[in-house]
């Protein structure tokens, strides 16, 4: 029983580094988009800009549209499109449903690279420097909820000499985070794989949440 | 609703620290463990009427996360390897964790490993571990004996306690 225990406390010790870095007001705001987007009835896209600083985090689940304007008309693929505007900025409209699974993340990168936006985008793993994220993250995006996904304004001219964006798309959100080109990159899916791009054939709707 | 978010906050700040021990312990990648965390806390901040009364809602908590991980792996059926981008490794937990005894947690199995975390990380006794999981205090008092056994043979951890 000594042996158990000591076998017990060195496991103990050995995770006591472990931090969560979410704050509780994270937890609220998901909660009240949540609790808003069931009496709207809505399975639109919101954003979360849980730690914008640095790394933001797109959850599903919203309210209705916040944007005006015309939507983007350069390019249309089934789970997002990037059009110019407002102004010099680049506009990511990420779409709800079922072809939201579908991404394709060379197209999204490719179609930014369009609009001279580097990216990094990986399905179901999201990359961030060894070094830590860069900060700036919030003077280069600008998110909000629309009927049908999310619009995700990027201001290219805001964005560090040499950085780019790392875009993880998820099931139920998109994280983001700048990096530096050629930087030492750490992705995160599951550390029993290497690291992967995670694609859903089907179409199966992406919001399964209560 | 300001003193059940008062509430919700005094538990979170102690609860989430733990959980997220647990929960990387199982799931081997800490960063996943954190994202599943933050969805089963927002679970359970909108559902706190019933978790507060749950007879350990950390337990709930990880539970949650637990079976959201499962779920996130079904909607998953192919995956290719990374190809065209940059040369990227795991994040798995960094530096925090020996990275001997983290493998030797991943080649658990999975019940053994959840038994492992709700008694170490959530100081769970065997009967509440029993009733979380579903399962007879002796089945868990099996599966960690068996993690236990395992764990000294794949890290020699005597030794490093000794």
């Amino acid at each position: 029983m000594i042996e158990q225990n000591d076998i017990l406390c060195h496991v103990r010790e050995s995770f006591a580094g472990l931090r969560m870095d979410v704050p509780v007001d994270d937890v609220f705001a998901r909660g009240r988009l949540r609790r808003r987007s069931r009496r709207a009835g809505l399975t639109g896209l919101t954003a979360a800009t849980a730690g914008a600083a640095t790394a933001l985090t797109l959850t599903l689940g919203g309210p209705a549209p916040a944007r005006s304007g015309n939507p983007p008309p350069q390019v249309r693929l089934a789970a997002f499109s990037v059009g110019d505007g407002p102004g010099d900025s680049t506009t990511l409209t990420l779409y709800k449903g079922p072809q939201y699974p579908r991404l394709d993340p060379s197209a999204l990168r490719q179609a930014l690279a369009r609009h001279g936006i580097a990216a990094l985008v990986t399905v179901g793993t999201f990359c961030r420097p060894t070094t830590g994220p860069k900060t700036g993250l919030s003077q280069v995006l600008h998110s909000s909820d629309l009927a049908n996904g999310a619009a995700i304004v990027i201001d290219g001219s805001a964005m560090p000499p040499g950085s780019r964006l790392s875009i993880g798309y998820f099931p139920h959100y998109v994280r983001m985070a700048l990096i530096d080109s050629g930087a030492g990159l750490s992705c995160s899916s599951t550390s029993h794989q290497p690291a992967v791009h995670l694609i859903t054939p089907s179409g199966t709707p992406i919001r399964s949440r209560k | 609703m300001r003193q059940a978010q008062d509430e919700f906050a005094d538990f979170y700040r102690a609860s989430k620290d733990p959980c997220l021990r647990a929960v990387t312990a199982v799931t081997g990648d800490r960063e996943l463990a954190e994202e599943l965390l933050a969805e089963a806390f927002t679970r359970a901040w909108t559902s706190w009427r019933k978790v507060r009364r749950h007879a350990a809602p950390r337990a709930w908590v990880v539970r949650t996360a637990l079976n959201l991980s499962v779920s996130w792996w079904r909607r998953r059926r192919r995956e290719v390897p990374l190809a065209d981008h940059d040369a990227a490794v795991p994040a798995g937990t960094g530096d925090w964790v020996d990275p001997a005894l983290l493998a030797a947690l991943r080649r658990l199995p999975a019940r053994q490993r959840e038994v492992l975390a709700l008694r170490i990380f959530l100081d769970l006794d065997t009967e509440t571990t029993a009733k979380v999981i579903g399962i007879a205090p002796g089945t868990v008092m099996a599966h960690l004996s068996r993690a236990v056994a395992a764990l000294r043979r794949d890290t020699n951890t005597t030794e490093v306690i000794q």
